[in-house]
């Protein structure tokens, strides 16, 4: 299970600035793979190319070989967004607002029946399942935006940024919640939370102005100690240069 | 660069304001006008110098596409609009379909056509509407209709100063809008109703003189009187579809013209001198055309001369039990007719939809031909409630009438009817309608009235190609709701329906906000 | 894909439906019609009072003393008819505003379009859900003629003739609102372009001074007032629809356009 991503040097301009510059990885089936970053390094801009919600300048990235740029409505329907500040609909209530993710994703009859009752499960979501999205706490707003992007179980989830703004005890749910999809889909989490990278992620690529820096795996992360020292030696190293 | 795009939009709006609210393109607005477009230019320069562009050759292809696709919509948009103005196809949904030709103009626009295939070097007739007076909306759509329905009638929009020499004389009498123009003459449509311009049509496009002679000096109807009881309105109506018309004075004349294409006799209520008689005699047996309108109640010695030529005509009125709810005073005599023969030309138009408003009428029985080839039909009847009552005097006088047991309810006896007369001069032609009043200048508007007595007399005068069904004058609607029904209305519409809905709106609020 | 249009218009109307402005607008509308052709109908009560005062004054009142042209349709519904379309003017940027330019400024266009749904869907969820809007406000607004109507010879056929053409004008200027608001994150900016936009094509006439008969009548034919008329006689006119039907088409192309822009950029 899961899905496999290509990304071939893809570059993303706004006018002079560069947001990405020739980004090139690779991430294998059920992988849980984190980009991490400081602020303005191209996580999100990445994250919106692979969904297909914005164009590369140049480059392409592929999901299990099917090109974004070309086959944008296909890879959109392998995978699941959950958006940074869960971007959700306020005014509808949680069980309305997943049966429409649901239809808008192809679901339908009992299957959409099913996945939406799954999902309140998996999140824990039956106690607000009637109320209104907009008086949610953040928390269950980002487990509300998580259930909508698994509805379909998707083979790849995007997720961008999705602890910010959650009390620790939210974060470390939502850690777990994360880790447990590993191996059955393939995760691809932004974070600049660097331990958060560290906690759930198999790999991590690391960028920094919109270029890849490094790609670290679980082992070298625990080698070159913990993900932060390499995360300062490595922007560090990159300032250093002439 | 935003602050001068609001101020360009602030002054243009300002501009058009001016102009809207005081109808006239003053200094204040042609500068609001001219300074707004150019704050606006300024600021889309500015703002074009800071756009970064689409970077990236896949992002200008999608640009490129979209710009060209809006392009394309906005140009097959205008394209489609203008396209339109020629080719357009229209539902009138009037309640009595003003803005549908009538059966009479299209009978007209077919006759257009006809004379054009006859002859095809001569000009079609033009309809010239002249656009710097006040044309009302209703009659551009009115014109409308005659595109549609008449291509062969070429409409053009003219100032009143590029008219035809031609229609100078008549725009310096009178104050027209439409004018029919045909090979140099022209005919004003007077108030541009369906009627006055397809009759002003018509009277170009007639291609034949045709004489209407009115026997006058025995007490037939008047046709100079406009009061209610007068025929005035049946002269002008003649007149309207291009007939000339002509007094002609019974106990003077030695013989009628034989200019006379029909001669009509509207109740004559007193004898003929023989003289007369046998001139209408010797008129009739050499192809001469007469339309008798004969008064029940009235005996003239008339009717021996038509009894020759077939027509037995019994004394009597036609009473029926459902006498028109039509009239101010209905009586049992007043006779609502709708049965028709439909194989006569005269009456093949009209049918159960189109009915008579007689006010009182004598039976006219088309009973024997005089010679072998003569045909005589009866034209309209009676309806099977009705019965020929034979005390006239108390009938007409609204005394209360019943049938007696001889007077026989269900005939259906014939109130009008023709007959042809084919003779080595020419062919005769009779219509007898057993009413005359129904043709008074109250009447002859009422229901198909009108219809029944034009289209008589175009038979008559062998213009049987413009026996047509004429369009009906329009009744405005004029009475709404009463003062007391208009508050009652007001206070539960205006004032609860926006309530109940504000009430739903604080609702809704009250639910987003408190969940 | 119609079942993915039809979960995308109910989450529009009830998007729409959730926010007070949709109620404040179609009570806001309601009762200016509501208000404005009572008091024309008032108007035309008055009228015909004095018409037939002065002919019983004249010796007796008879039929055919009120002149042919002060009649429901001259004085009541016409008039009605283009107090109606300058109020749809008023309340319709209002609603419109909203469709595009909220969606943007929250980000929630982001979550739409990354679920394989086509960005023309979304459009046209968001276009079809507020001319259902605007059917809506005309519907319950039509109540008032309708009570009148009922009781009159212009028959019902002819309302409905009316109602289309304030039917497809409002849809047209729903469409110009639309386009508009997929153009800003700003709903303020969508607003004011929404009513700055037909407010400058309502009418050519006064450009007629500077410029040739036949550009004038060209220009006349682009113009949104030229274009109802007809209606509220009792006239449906294929070419108006044209015209409607063209505004509409270019405002959806606009927005599914500015959408690909944005993402093009």
């Amino acid at each position: 299970m899961g899905a496999k991503i290509e990304a071939k040097e893809v570059t993303k301009r706004f006018g002079n600035h560069v947001a990405l510059s020739n980004l090139s990885l690779e991430i294998g089936e059920g992988e849980i793979f984190g980009i991490i970053g400081p602020n303005g390094a191209g996580k999100t801009t990445f994250l919106r190319i692979l969904t297909g919600y914005w164009l590369p300048s140049s480059g392409d990235v592929c999901v299990d070989g099917l090109s974004v740029v070309k086959n944008r409505f296909t890879v959109q329907k392998r995978l699941g967004y959950v958006c940074e500040q869960p971007k959700l609909y306020t005014d509808h209530g949680v069980r309305t607002f997943l049966r429409m993710m649901g239809e808008l994703r192809g679901l339908k009859g009992v299957a959409l029946d099913e996945a939406i009752e799954q999902a309140i499960e998996r999140f824990g979501l039956e106690e607000v399942q009637r109320r209104r999205i907009g008086v949610l706490s953040k928390g269950f707003r980002q487990r509300v935006s998580l259930a909508q992007a698994l509805l379909h179980d998707p083979p790849l989830i995007v997720i961008d940024e999705p602890t910010v703004g959650l009390d620790p005890r939210q974060q470390i749910e939502l850690r777990r919640m994360i880790q447990a999809l590993g191996g059955r889909h393939t995760v691809l989490l932004s974070t600049h939370h660097l331990r958060e990278a560290e906690v759930c992620c198999d790999r991590v690529a690391l960028l920094d102005r919109g270029r890849l820096v490094q790609i670290a795996t679980a082992e070298e992360v625990e080698m070159g100690g913990t993900l932060e020292t390499l995360f300062l030696e490595l922007t560090e190293r990159e300032e250093e240069k002439p | 660069m935003r602050f001068l795009a609001a101020a360009g939009l602030v002054t243009i709006l300002s501009g058009l304001g001016a102009y809207y609210a005081t109808d006239e393109l003053s200094l204040f607005s042609i500068a609001n006008l001219v300074v707004g477009p150019l704050l606006l230019l300024i600021a889309g320069v500015i703002e074009a110098r800071r756009f970064q562009g689409f970077t990236g050759a896949l992002s200008r292809r999608v640009a490129l596409r979209w710009g060209l696709i809006s392009a394309a919509v906005l140009a097959v948009g205008l394209a489609a609009t203008l396209v339109s103005r020629r080719w357009d196809a229209t539902l009138d949904l009037t309640a009595e379909r003003r803005y549908t030709l009538s059966d009479q103009s299209r009978v007209v626009c077919k006759q257009i056509g006809t004379n054009r295939s006859a002859d095809r070097n001569g000009a079609p007739p033009q309809l010239l509407l002249l656009k710097d007076t006040l044309i009302a909306k209703e009659v551009r759509l009115l014109i409308k209709a005659y595109q549609r329905t008449c291509p062969e009638l070429e409409v053009r929009e003219i100032r009143t100063a590029d008219a035809p020499p031609e229609a100078q004389a008549i725009l310096d009498a009178v104050e027209v809008t439409v004018l029919a123009c045909q090979g140099g003459r022209c005919e004003p449509a007077g108030f541009p109703s369906e009627e006055n311009i397809t009759n002003a049509v018509l009277r170009l496009s007639r291609r034949r003189e045709i004489q209407i002679h009115f026997l006058v000096g025995h007490g037939e109807a008047n046709f100079a009187s406009q009061g209610k009881h007068g025929f005035a309105g049946l002269a002008g109506a003649l007149r309207e579809e291009g007939l000339h018309l002509e007094a002609l004075v019974g106990p003077a004349m030695e013989e009628i013209p034989a200019s006379a294409s029909v001669l009509v006799i509207a109740g004559a209520e007193r004898n003929l001198l023989p003289a007369e008689l046998e001139a209408l005699e010797r008129y009739l047996e050499r192809g001469g055309r007469l339309l008798a309108l004969l008064e029940p109640g009235v005996s003239t010695n008339l009717e021996p001369l038509l009894g020759r030529w077939g027509f037995e005509l019994p004394s009597g009125v036609m009473a029926d039990r459902a006498s028109s709810p039509l009239l101010e005073d209905p009586k049992p005599v007043s006779l609502l007719l709708r049965a028709y023969n439909p194989f006569h030309p005269v009456t093949r138009k009209l049918s159960n939809r189109t009915m008579l408003l007689l006010p009182s009428a004598r039976p006219i029985l088309p009973v024997r031909k005089p010679q072998a080839g003569d045909a005589l039909e009866a034209l309209v009847f009676s309806n099977r409630s009705a019965w020929l009552e034979t005390d006239v005097v108390a009938a007409l006088a609204d005394r209360p009438i019943t049938p007696d047991p001889e007077e026989q309810i269900g005939q259906e006896l014939p109130l009008a009817a023709a007959g042809r007369y084919p003779r080595d001069d020419g062919e005769a032609r009779i219509v007898i309608i057993g009413d005359r009043d129904f043709a008074s200048n109250r009447l002859l508007p009422a229901l198909y009235n009108r219809d029944l007595l034009l289209n008589a007399v175009l038979w008559l005068a062998a213009d049987e190609e413009h026996i047509s069904i004429r369009p009906k004058a329009w009744t405005p609607d004029q009475d709404p709701l009463t003062f007391q029904q208009t508050l009652a209305y007001f206070y539960f519409l205006a004032f609860a329906l926006p309530e109940i809905l504000l009430l739903l709106g604080i609702h809704a609020w009250y639910r987003q906000r408190g969940g | 894909m119609t079942r993915r249009l039809w979960a995308l218009f109910r989450k529009e109307l009830r998007t729409l439906f959730a926010s007070p402005i949709a109620y404040i607008v179609l009570t806001a509308f309601v009762a200016l019609t509501g208000v404005y052709f009572f008091q024309h109908l008032l108007t035309y009560n008055r009228l015909l009072f004095v018409f037939q005062s002065e002919a019983i004054g004249a010796g007796g009142f008879d039929a055919g003393t009120v002149p042919l042209q002060v009649n429901s349709l001259n004085e009541l519904f016409i008039p009605a008819s283009n107090d109606f379309s300058l109020f749809l003017l008023a309340v319709l940027p209002l609603v419109t505003m909203r469709v595009f330019a909220e969606e943007r400024a929250h980000g929630t266009d982001e979550l739409l379009l990354t679920t394989s749904i086509r960005p023309w869907e979304v459009a046209l969820a968001k276009h079809l859900s507020t001319y259902v809007f605007v059917f809506l406000m005309l519907a319950v607004s039509a109540i008032y003629p309708a009570a009148v109507v009922a009781k009159s010879r212009l028959g019902m056929e002819h309302l409905l003739a009316l109602y289309m053409g304030q039917l497809g004008y409002g849809v047209a200027v729903a469409a110009i609102g639309l386009a508009c608001s997929s153009l800003t994150q700003s709903q303020i900016v969508a607003a004011v372009l929404a009513y700055a936009i037909p407010f400058m094509i309502l009418d050519f006439t006064w450009l007629h001074p500077v410029l040739s008969e036949g550009i004038a009548e060209l220009l006349n034919e682009l113009a949104l007032q030229s274009h109802f008329d007809s209606f509220a006689r009792g006239v449906i006119e294929l070419r108006r629809g044209i015209y409607f039907g063209g505004i509409v088409a270019l405002g959806f192309t606009i927005s599914v356009g500015s959408m690909e822009f944005t993402r093009a950029r």
